[in-house]
């Protein structure tokens, strides 16, 4: 059976990863600083996926985050998922070129609507997540693209609907609302939506522990779960994480602890 | 020992690369030269894209003759990972049907869109073949990357391992010294990491 995913994000910033709370970020250390303090590579161990989004907000410097995913590619055993800023295919092939198996995209989808095609013609449909950001404004759902600063004319609903029909690989939420907060899934919208898209969802914003984690990948027709949470998962809570998961038969894989 | 990776130009390495060097296997060396290939000690023949537009490329680096005398005369262990396991096999309908290496008699077809999600992408169990030497030291039903359009058919007997995903399909084989994974052993965690070392150690 196709199994569930637990992913962890790493938000980028000028050479520098971050802990987004409600899209506002601070920086916590760079790569070297993540090993010796997070022990990156262990917990990566832990995870099926990994996420590394280049959120900088002044300009970006394309060729020293490539290098730090590259970096990070050498060493981790898992699909990688890079973006950030991906304006046309140029950015998407540099990203490939160092070790990304997929790319996210966000913004591009609405103001570059023709470098989805080009993306999927070259590198197939599976190598595209499409991200979405929503808040929830007097009750309903509302997409933000540009860092959540702009407000589109879709509401969640239709805008992922659409996102469906132009054929992307899968579709990640993101609560706004939710992003660092450790309150939980916005396990409401999530229900909601779940319902009748036919590719993988994925929910992201607000996980704190193992039981959102777990709420999350619970959920019947949500394939995985992304936590960009550094200060809450770091040490020994990821594995920690993982086993309880499992333990609770959550339909995720097993893997090897040793190799002999 | 050395490992030649062939590097025809299709697939991402830099996972596979990084494997190897945390088995601590450090003469990697990455070619698509003829002489590179003959002085490594293990071959690995990876790949992600088009089954014909892959053979178009091994064909006019005049791989093809050369990677099945190595194989076939000299017993050099290969390794075919994902577009890199079909291409031992010998024939394939994607990009209109085309001939591969034909060095283990299997076929690549595609899966029935109108019954499953195509490609079928993800972590997925297999059930492992007894008498496989690829799973050695790996748990039962062990998990592992796939990220595929078009499996791999055979009616022979070649101690493959199973996949399933509506139907069964062949998730790995292995022939004296050609072994072939459809999944990528490079993003499955420790489990993948100890399938590449079986077959550096094993094969």
């Amino acid at each position: 059976m196709l199994r569930k995913r637990l992913i962890f994000g790493l938000i980028y910033s000028d050479g520098f990863f971050t802990q987004s709370r409600n899209f506002r970020l601070q920086k916590v250390g760079d790569l070297k600083w993540l090993e010796r303090n997070y022990k990156f590579h262990d917990i990566s161990f832990s995870l099926d996926e990994l996420f590394i989004v280049d959120a900088s907000r002044s300009e970006r410097d394309q060729n020293k985050f490539a290098e730090t995913l590259r970096s990070i590619a050498n060493n981790v055993f898992i699909p990688i998922t890079a973006g950030g800023g991906i304006n046309c295919m140029g950015d998407a092939d540099i990203l490939f070129d160092n070790g990304a198996d997929k790319v996210v995209l966000n913004t591009s989808l609405i103001k570059c609507p023709k470098l989805l095609k080009s993306i999927t013609d070259k590198y197939g449909v599976q190598s595209v997540i499409a991200s979405i950001d929503y808040k929830i404004l007097n009750g309903e759902q509302v997409v933000f693209i540009s860092n959540a600063s702009e407000k589109i004319a879709y509401s969640l609903t239709e805008y992922i609907k659409y996102i469906e029909s132009i054929g992307v690989g899968e579709i990640l939420i993101n609560s706004i609302d939710k992003d660092g907060t450790g309150f939980g899934y916005d396990m409401e919208t999530s229900h909601e939506i779940e319902q009748d898209v036919k590719i993988p969802i994925l929910i992201m914003g607000g996980a704190g522990n193992k039981t959102h984690l777990k709420d999350g990948l619970e959920s019947k027709n949500i394939s995985g779960v992304v936590t960009a949470n550094l200060f809450n998962f770091i040490g020994e809570s990821l594995p920690d994480a993982r086993s309880y998961l499992i333990e609770n038969k959550i339909n995720i894989a097993n893997w090897e602890k040793n190799i002999t | 020992m050395k490992i030649a990776i062939v590097d025809y130009g299709m697939g991402n390495i830099h996972s596979l690369n990084g494997a190897l060097k945390y088995l601590s296997f450090s003469k990697i060396i990455l070619s698509n030269k003829i002489k590179d290939l003959e002085s490594a000690d293990k071959l690995i023949l990876p790949g992600v894209g088009n089954f014909s537009a892959a053979m178009k490329e091994l064909n006019s680096l005049k791989l093809d003759q050369h990677l099945k005398n190595l194989i076939l005369i000299d017993k050099k262990p290969i390794l075919g990972i994902c577009l890199g396991m079909q291409l031992l096999c010998k024939t394939s309908m994607e990009g209109g049907f085309t001939n591969g290496l034909n060095l283990v008699d299997a076929c690549v077809t595609e899966f029935n869109k109108d019954q499953v999600k195509v490609p079928h992408v993800g972590y997925n169990q297999i059930i492992t073949n007894k008498h496989s030497k690829l799973y050695s030291n790996i748990s039962e039903s062990p998990d592992f990357y796939f990220t595929h359009s078009y499996k791999v058919h055979s009616d022979e007997n070649i101690c493959q391992s199973f996949c399933s995903y509506q139907d069964d399909f062949i998730a790995s084989f292995e022939l004296d010294n050609i072994a072939g994974v459809q999944f990528h052993p490079e993003l499955s965690q420790k489990n993948g990491l100890q399938l590449l070392k079986n077959f550096l150690d094993l094969f």
